[in-house]
C-alpha cells in the first residue's frame, strides 16, 4: 500500500533531509510526547480502573481487598437497569430534541431569511457560554418558588400553583433535557446549516420544475445531501450525552429519588460521597463497555467517509 | 422583501405572453411554495428563537435587578429598577478574583501544552505514512470519547497517590484530557492544507525536518494553532467537574467556585450568581467571535473529515 502512495503524498527523499532517522521513526519521535501523556493521563488511569473493579477500595484508606466480582454484582443485582434506563432516556432525549430544533432552525436560516447571519451568531450563545452557567440560568428559571417559568405558566393560567419542576420525580428529567437541549441546539444548527449549504440551489429549482412540492423536494434534494453530517452528528451527540455529567450534577444532582441518575452521576456519587472506589469502577467498567460499542459505530462511520 | 433566492420564474428572463400554460401552472405553484417555505421558515426562527433567547433575556434582567425584585413572585417580565450593584459587589470578591486568576493559569497552560504536543503529533499524522499510523489517530480520536466521570474517579486516585491533588499541575494535566486530543484532530486538518512540495521544496534546499517544521511549516499554522489554543483555553475554562474534585478552594476554578461562593443550603443569591455568570461568560464569548471561522471545521475535525 505504501508503493502505491500518490506522487503528491510521497514523503521527501530520506537522503535529502540529512537527518539520520528513517521518515518512519522521525513520524514516531513526533508523537512521543502526546503518547507518553496520553498513557499518563487517559490509558494507565482508565486500565487501572477496569482492575480497581475487583477491589474493595475505599476513597480515604490506602490498601484494597480483592473481592471478585462483588462489585459487579452488586450493580447487577441492584440499579443497573434503572441506571442504564434512565441514562438512555435522558440521551434520547437531548439527542433528539435538539437534532429537530437545530435541523428546523438551519432549514429556516438556509432558506435565505433577511439577518439570517446575525441571528446564527446570536443563536449560538447558548452553546457558548459556559455550561455550568448554562445550569445555574435553568436552576433558576425553574425555581420553584420564584422561577419564571412557574410565574408565566400561573399568570397565563396553566397551572394553579408553582411546580416544583427540579424536585419532582415526574418533571425533573424533562426538566434536565429540556436543559441540555437549550445548550446544544445552536451546535446542531451550525453543524446542519454547513451540511445544507453544500446542496446545491439548482437541484432545488430543477426538482421544483419538475413538480415537486416543498416535502418530496425535502425527501428527495435535500436529505440525500445532509444525511451524512446528520448521522454523525446524532452519533456524536448521543455518545457525548451517554457520559453527560455536567447539568445533571449541577441540577439535580441525580435526584430527586435517584430519577435523573445516569451512569455519571451514580459513578462520581459512588466514589465522592459514598467513598466506594470498587463499586464506583465497577460500574464504570460496565458503562464504559457500552461506550466503546459506540464509539466502534463511530470509527467505522468515518472510516467510511474515507480518511485522507 | 426583495429577495435573496433567485426563483427561475425571474431567472427565465422569457416573455410572459409566449408562456405556455403548463408554465403558468409550474410559476403559480413555485410562488404559493416559496411563500409557504417563507411563513415556515419565520415560525420556526420565532418559536425555537424565543426559546433559545428568553432565558438569555432572564439571564441579564435578574443580574441587572436588586434582591427584592427578585424574590417577588410573580416575577416582573420587563424590570422597572434596574442596578448594577450585583457586578460592583463582584470587583469586592477577593475569593472570586482569586477564582478568576486560578482560571486564568490553568486554561492558559492548558491551552499552551495541548497545542504545543498536539502541533507534533498532528504533524505526524499529517504528513508522513508509517505502519499504526491509522490505530493512532483512532485511539485519540477514541479518547476522546471515554467516559469523563469515570476517569476522574480513577485521575483522582492517581493525582491522591503521588500527592498532587489541589495543584496547578493536576489541573492542567487532567483538562489536557480532552482539549489534548481535540487539538490533534484540529492541527492535523490544518497541517492537511499545508501543500507537500512545499515541505519538498524546503528538503530540496537543504532544510532538515525540524527546521522545516518549525521555521517553514508552524509560520504557516501559526492561526490554526492559535485557534485551537482557543478553543482549549475555553474547553479549560469551562470545565466544571475535574475542578471541583481535583482542586481545593485556593486552587479552583470559577465554573466550580460559583457553586461554593453563591449556592447557599437554604437561599441562593440570584442575582449576584447571574452576574457572576455573565462576567464567566465573556472570555468564552469573545473567544468564539475570534473562532467563527474555525467553528464547524473546527469542531468537527475528526469526526467529519472532508
Amino acid at each position: 500500500m505504501s508503493t502505491a502512495a500518490p506522487p503528491q503524498k510521497a514523503p521527501p527523499p530520506r537522503e535529502r533531509t540529512g537527518g539520520r532517522l528513517s521518515n518512519g521513526a522521525f513520524a514516531l519521535l513526533l508523537t512521543a510526547p502526546g503518547l507518553a501523556l496520553f498513557a499518563a493521563i487517559i490509558f494507565y488511569p482508565l486500565l487501572s480502573a477496569l482492575f480497581t473493579g475487583f477491589f474493595k477500595q475505599d476513597l480515604r484508606l490506602p490498601g484494597r481487598e480483592f473481592v471478585g466480582l462483588d462489585n459487579f454484582t452488586y450493580w447487577l443485582d441492584g440499579d443497573f437497569l434503572t441506571i442504564l434506563k434512565q441514562t438512555l432516556v435522558f440521551t434520547v432525549g437531548a439527542t433528539l430534541v435538539p437534532f429537530v430544533f437545530g435541523f428546523a432552525l438551519a432549514l429556516a436560516l438556509n432558506t435565505g431569511l433577511k439577518g439570517s447571519g446575525f441571528l446564527r451568531g446570536l443563536f449560538l450563545f447558548p452553546w457558548v457560554i459556559p455550561g455550568v452557567v448554562v445550569s445555574f440560568l435553568w436552576m433558576w428559571i425553574f425555581n420553584a418558588n420564584y422561577g419564571v417559568l412557574n410565574g408565566v405558566l400561573m399568570e397565563t393560567g396553566i397551572i394553579d400553583e408553582s411546580v416544583a419542576w427540579l424536585g419532582r420525580p415526574g418533571t425533573a428529567m424533562i426538566a434536565v433535557i429540556v436543559t441540555k437541549t437549550w445548550a446544544s441546539f445552536p451546535w446542531m444548527m451550525v453543524m446542519l446549516l454547513a451540511g445544507l449549504q453544500t446542496v446545491p440551489r439548482e437541484l432545488h429549482e430543477a426538482a421544483s420544475m419538475d413538480g415537486a412540492g416543498s416535502i418530496r423536494r425535502f425527501f428527495a434534494v435535500t436529505w440525500p445531501q445532509v444525511r451524512g453530517v446528520a448521522s454523525i452528528v446524532l452519533l456524536l451527540e448521543f455518545i457525548w450525552n451517554f457520559q453527560h455529567f455536567d447539568t445533571i450534577y449541577v441540577l439535580t444532582g441525580g435526584g430527586p429519588a435517584g430519577t435523573t441518575e445516569t451512569f455519571a452521576t451514580a459513578v462520581y456519587q459512588t466514589a465522592f460521597k459514598g467513598f466506594d472506589i470498587g463499586r464506583a469502577t465497577a460500574l464504570g467498567g460496565l458503562w464504559m463497555l457500552l461506550l466503546l460499542l459506540l464509539v466502534a459505530i463511530h470509527l467505522r462511520i468515518t472510516e467510511r467517509k474515507g480518511d485522507a | 422583501m426583495t429577495s435573496t433566492t433567485s426563483t427561475p420564474l425571474s431567472a427565465a428572463g422569457r416573455p410572459r405572453p409566449s408562456a405556455t400554460r403548463a408554465e403558468r401552472t409550474t410559476r403559480r405553484r413555485m410562488r404559493k411554495d416559496l411563500l409557504r417555505s417563507r411563513i415556515a421558515a419565520w415560525s420556526a426562527v420565532v418559536v425555537i428563537g424565543a426559546f433559545g433567547l428568553l432565558p438569555v433575556y432572564w439571564l441579564l434582567v435578574t443580574a441587572l435587578s436588586t434582591p427584592e425584585s427578585t424574590f417577588q413572585f410573580p416575577p416582573k417580565l420587563i424590570p422597572t429598577d434596574l442596578t448594577l450593584s450585583n457586578f460592583t459587589a463582584l470587583a469586592e470578591n477577593d475569593q472570586l478574583i482569586t477564582y478568576m486568576v486560578n482560571s486564568l493559569i490553568v486554561a492558559s497552560i492548558t491551552a499552551v501544552l495541548s497545542v504545543v504536543v498536539a502541533t507534533y503529533m498532528g504533524y505526524s499524522f499529517s504528513k508522513f505514512r508509517y505502519r499504526g499510523r491509522r490505530s493512532l489517530m483512532h485511539l485519540v480520536l477514541a479518547s476522546q470519547m471515554f467516559p469523563q466521570a469515570l476517569l476522574l474517579v480513577t485521575l483522582y486516585t492517581v493525582f491522591s497517590s503521588f500527592g498532587m491533588l489541589n495543584t496547578y499541575t493536576a489541573l492542567v494535566l487532567s483538562f489536557t484530557t480532552f482539549t489534548m486530543p481535540l487539538c490533534v484532530w484540529m492541527l492535523k486538518g490544518i497541517f492537511d492544507t499545508i501543500p507537500d512540495a512545499l515541505l519538498e521544496a524546503a528538503s530540496i534546499d537543504g532544510a532538515s525536518r525540524w527546521r522545516t517544521l518549525h521555521s517553514i511549516v508552524a509560520p504557516l499554522a501559526a492561526p490554526g494553532m492559535i485557534a485551537a489554543g482557543l478553543f482549549a483555553f475555553v474547553r479549560g475554562w469551562n470545565d466544571f467537574i475535574f475542578a471541583l474534585t481535583l482542586a481545593d478552594k485556593e486552587k479552583q476554578t470559577l465554573p466550580p467556585g460559583l457553586v461554593s461562593t453563591y449556592i447557599g443550603e437554604f437561599q441562593t443569591a440570584w442575582p449576584q450568581l447571574m452576574a457572576a455568570s455573565l462576567i464567566v461568560s465573556i472570555p468564552v464569548v469573545v473567544a468564539f467571535m475570534f473562532l467563527q471561522r474555525y467553528l464547524v471545521g473546527g469542531m468537527t475535525a475528526g469526526s467529519v473529515k472532508s
